[in-house]
């Protein structure tokens, strides 16, 4: 019993030693400016206030900023998604010449780094008259996000049995009916899952946005609230973790409401390859 | 109604080929098993008829009609799969409507068909669950319904009962047995289960290799196999299979192997001196008399009777059944003897033909 | 009905036509395949504007001397690459990817391992605890970014302020502007934000080793240790290989949080090769170089590449 409880002890303070850096980030989110210089400083806010976040939304560009990454990060997922669930159909049930060499060419564009792509790709919308704007980096994200939502669904897809989509070939549909009657809804646990990956994915990419978008109108989250910290002149560090703390909200809300599916798309595509 | 045609149909999977040319004609409301040993094409065979693979050359017809090219939805077949294949977020009812929906029935016509199926397999109960609450009987007979609802010309079935326990499979046995009865439809059945085979089919075609190795009434595949294969793959317990010589002898045949000797009757007219194989089913060994030794190696005692192992001499082993009344002792040296009318000999090799006439 | 299909002759062309045509690919498979690869054709297009046509082009800038505003210079051959090879910092930058990867990436996994093998356990608020372990994976770089800058802050940051009321500093300590300070920091930061990954990864696997594995252990007098070494390990072996080949490559690509946490300070000490490609491209103006970086940057994690998909695909087969 006595080991039961040390076990129990040193595993939570492992635990909370990790998660130390969030907390921290939500209490000094909380604190008037004057405790946050204090001498110690306090676990708790002794006066809780939400005039940072009153401040965030009101004097800065940070809902200009959500409204792009959110803008962004759905246009992304949705195209991601729809372009993917039709390709991984195709590479996990149909038989053509170069379906494997494909499904390895997916795999290798997943792990590119994108520190390469960015140089032509930055070109590219320059030349397309596209840079600044959001378009381009819908495009930009496609690169890592295409890669990642086709393989997670390829796996996913691999998984449901090939007798349902027989018996409905069977029973008189056509591939892409039986793909709408009987594997979409199958699917849907899969699709829901890559989805929120690709979502996040998308909201906390930095690199593409540091590059292709530098105006305050068009930048998403990342750069726009790293921007607030590079070019104010005092670093108001309660402001910049309100942001935080905004900026990690959807990831929160996904987190408590999508756990199964959040576990489930890290086992299948992640690791399992 | 319709049968089923195959002509010169080979299948190759790359570079492997699954099936080498197999003809094969299924008449009108035969209930025809494909019987052989996992791997052995007959899958391949059924999925090719049911347009899920595709022949790499041949034709297959259903009733007049080249099928090749015909997708599966429109070859007026039904399946049913080993995993049943039941869509899991639809209900039972919905299930069973699917293939109905799918031709454009009108909803009046498709929910009498699907009453009726229901009812003709007691499923009326359960139209409003979906597949994961029932059980895997009930499961069976969802995918059972889901094809009768269309009444197609020929229904295929992939080892439909293997997931079931060996009570029920008893009982769907009969009970298939009774729809082909009442249906008169053409039924395809891929089985591994030579019983399933053996007690449902008009005939069957047993496979290995992709080849066909004979193709018969189950009494004609049991009573005289085609060769050597056959011979041991049906009957349990399995044939006894001894390889010895044929000689040729003032005007009869001798088979001849260590510890035995036997003369054989009524040899086809291709056979020849030298190396060949003696097939004697389990009920032909008699103990109790006899001018053949054996010493008795095992005896399993099955309650209606037993099956005797013996051991003959040269390493040769014979199985037999005796009744349950007789239990010889293990290790006793016993007297026994060959029903030599019986026997089947085949020429040497896997699949050697049989060389003499059949009983 | 039949009666109708078969005197009408269904499809009276399907016949003659198969007779004639002996075709070593059936028709229906053929329009089989056809949709497959119209189902992929938009995947196919995709990939080849914004991930295949990028990286060729990159290949192709390296041989330009470019400069990046106004795009003017010209053909210089390989001279990109020689130039490269014989500055000292591509090597040192080299060196400081390697040291980095190889320090957060054996933390990751050690970690990563440790908190998995703790969480397999039964704990109390398992699934609260698993979620907050797997936070710092999810949350976005910047935000991992920005709250370690606020604990590593000098003069109010709390990691100085702990370290010198238990006495174990007398002075605060320069996380990021001094070395080796700034390369252990962005080590540790790193394997704080990315060992959740080896947890779940790992978490999942030891979910499918068979009790009967322990227990027959266990019956053969083998204690926790034994077991750790003779059961768990052998069957984690598989998966290690993985997370560590995707790791590495992932950890040796990484940007956002090194070029957030230092920029590569001070100086160029914690300045890894992604970094190099960002600086030579965007603040040095060289496009082409950047590029000849990037290029042969590619070149060395293709060995870890190939390594990983070899594995995949392995994987994939059983």
């Amino acid at each position: 019993m006595m080991r039961r409880i040390l076990f129990n002890l040193s595993v939570w303070s492992a635990v909370l030693i990790v998660a130390f850096p969030l907390f921290w980030m939500v209490v000094t989110s909380l604190k008037p400016q004057v405790e946050l210089w204090a001498r110690p400083p306090a676990l708790l806010p002794l006066e809780p206030t939400l005039e940072h976040y009153l401040t965030l939304l009101r004097d800065t560009s940070f809902l200009v900023y959500f409204r792009n990454s959110v803008l962004l990060s759905t246009a992304t997922t949705l195209l991601v998604i729809g372009v993917a669930a039709l390709g991984a159909y195709s590479l996990v049930r149909f038989r053509y010449r170069g379906r494997e060499s494909l499904a390895m060419l997916v795999l290798f564009t997943y792990l590119l780094p994108s520190v390469i792509l960015i140089l032509p790709l930055y070109l590219m919308m320059v030349k397309l008259g596209l840079a600044n704007t959001l378009v381009s980096l819908v495009l930009a994200y496609t690169t890592f996000a295409l890669p990642y939502a086709l393989w997670l669904l390829r796996s996913f897809m691999a998984g449901i049995p090939e007798d349902l989509e027989s018996a409905a070939l069977v029973d008189g549909a056509t591939r892409l009916g039986a793909f709408r009657d009987v594997i979409l809804p199958q699917l849907l646990p899969g699709i829901i899952s890559t989805a929120l990956f690709t979502f996040i994915l998308s909201w906390n990419e930095y690199l593409f946005a540091l590059v292709l978008v530098n105006s305050d109108a068009t930048r998403p989250l990342t750069t726009g609230v790293m921007n607030m910290l590079i070019s104010s002149f005092n670093i108001e560090w309660s402001m910049l973790m309100a942001a935080s703390v905004m900026m990690s909200l959807p990831l929160i809300i996904a987190f408590s409401l999508l756990q199964k599916y959040l576990t489930r798309g890290f086992g299948a595509g992640a690791v399992k390859g | 109604m319709a049968g089923v045609e195959f002509s010169r149909v080979r299948k190759e999977f790359g570079g492997f080929t699954a099936i080498e040319a197999l003809d094969l004609r299924i008449e009108e409301g035969e209930f025809v098993s494909l019987l052989g040993p996992s791997g052995c094409g007959k899958t391949t065979t059924l999925r090719m008829l049911a347009g899920l693979e595709f022949p790499t050359a041949g034709e297959i017809r259903i009733g007049e009609r080249v099928v090749n090219d015909v997708p599966p939805g429109q070859r007026d077949i039904a399946m049913v799969f080993q995993s049943y294949a039941l869509y899991p977020h639809m209900t039972v009812r919905r299930n069973m409507e699917y293939p109905l929906r799918k031709r454009g029935l009108p909803a009046a016509e498709r929910q009498a068909s699907v009453l009726m199926a229901a009812e003709m397999l007691q499923l009326t109960e359960l139209l409003d669950r979906k597949p994961r609450q029932l059980s895997g009987g009930q499961q069976q007979r969802v995918a059972l319904g889901r094809a009768l609802v269309r009444d197609p010309q020929v229904f295929l079935f992939d080892e439909p009962l293997s997931n079931l326990d060996a009570k029920l499979r008893g009982h769907m046995r009969a009970e298939l047995v009774e729809l082909h009865a009442r249906l008169g439809r053409t039924m395809v059945y891929v089985t591994h289960d030579q019983l399933e085979a053996m007690t449902m089919s008009d005939r069957i075609a047993i496979i290995l290799a992709g080849e066909l190795q004979q193709f018969a009434p189950p009494q004609e595949v049991y009573r005289a196999p085609a060769n050597r294969f056959v011979a041991g793959f049906i009957g349990m317990p399995s044939m006894n299979l001894v390889d010895g010589r044929l000689a040729h002898g003032s005007g009869s045949w001798q088979f001849m192997a260590p510890g035995i000797a036997l003369p054989v009757p009524a040899l086809a007219e291709t056979a020849v001196a030298g190396e060949a194989c003696l097939g004697v089913r389990p009920e032909h060994v008699h103990i109790g008399a006899g001018e053949l030794q054996g010493r008795v190696q095992l005896v399993e005692q099955t309650g209606h009777e037993n099956i005797v192992v013996l051991a003959v001499a040269g390493g040769i082993r014979l199985t037999c059944r005796t009744p349950a009344s007789m239990i010889p002792r293990m290790g006793d040296t016993v007297d026994f003897r060959i029903d030599s009318e019986r026997v089947h000999v085949f020429a040497p090799g896997d699949t050697g033909p049989r060389l003499n006439l059949p009983a | 009905m039949m009666a109708a299909m078969s005197t009408g002759g269904g499809e009276p062309g399907s016949q003659a036509e198969s007779r004639t045509s002996r075709s070593p690919q059936a028709m229906l498979e053929r329009r089989y395949a056809r949709l497959g690869l119209l189902l992929i054709a938009p995947s196919i297009v995709v990939f080849s504007a914004v991930i295949i046509y990028p990286l060729l082009a990159a290949i192709y800038l390296s041989l330009f001397e470019l400069y990046t505003p106004t795009l003017e210079g010209g053909f210089v051959g390989l001279s990109n690459y020689r130039e490269l090879l014989a500055r000292g910092e591509f090597w040192v930058s080299l060196r400081n990817t390697l040291v980095w990867t190889a320090g957060t990436l054996s933390l990751q996994i050690v970690f990563g391992i440790g908190m998995a093998l703790m969480l397999h356990q039964n704990v109390w608020f398992r699934s609260l605890a698993r979620s907050l372990i797997l936070f710092p994976y999810f949350v976005s770089t910047v935000v991992a970014v920005l709250v370690w800058r606020w604990l590593f802050n000098d003069l109010y940051g709390i990691l100085n302020h702990l370290l010198v009321e238990a006495r174990l500093i007398d002075m605060p300590i320069d996380y990021l502007g001094a070395m080796p300070n700034a390369m252990i920091s962005i080590i540790l930061v790193g394997a704080w934000k990315y060992f959740p990954f080896v947890v779940i990864a790992v978490l999942a696997r030891l979910q499918t080793i068979p009790d009967v594995l322990y227990e027959a252990a266990r019956i053969d007098g083998a204690g926790p240790i034994a077991r750790f070494f003779d059961v768990t390990l052998p069957q984690l072996r598989e998966v290690l290989l993985v997370i560590v080949l995707l790791r590495a490559i992932w950890d040796f690509k990484e940007f956002d949080l090194i070029f957030l946490l230092t920029g590569g300070g001070p100086v160029i000490s914690t300045q890894t090769l992604s970094l190099l490609v960002y600086k030579e491209a965007f603040a040095l103006n060289q496009m082409g170089m950047g590029a000849a970086y990037g290029v042969v940057m590619m070149a060395i994690m293709l060995v870890f590449m190939i390594f990983y998909i070899r594995q995949a695909r392995k994987g994939d087969s059983s």
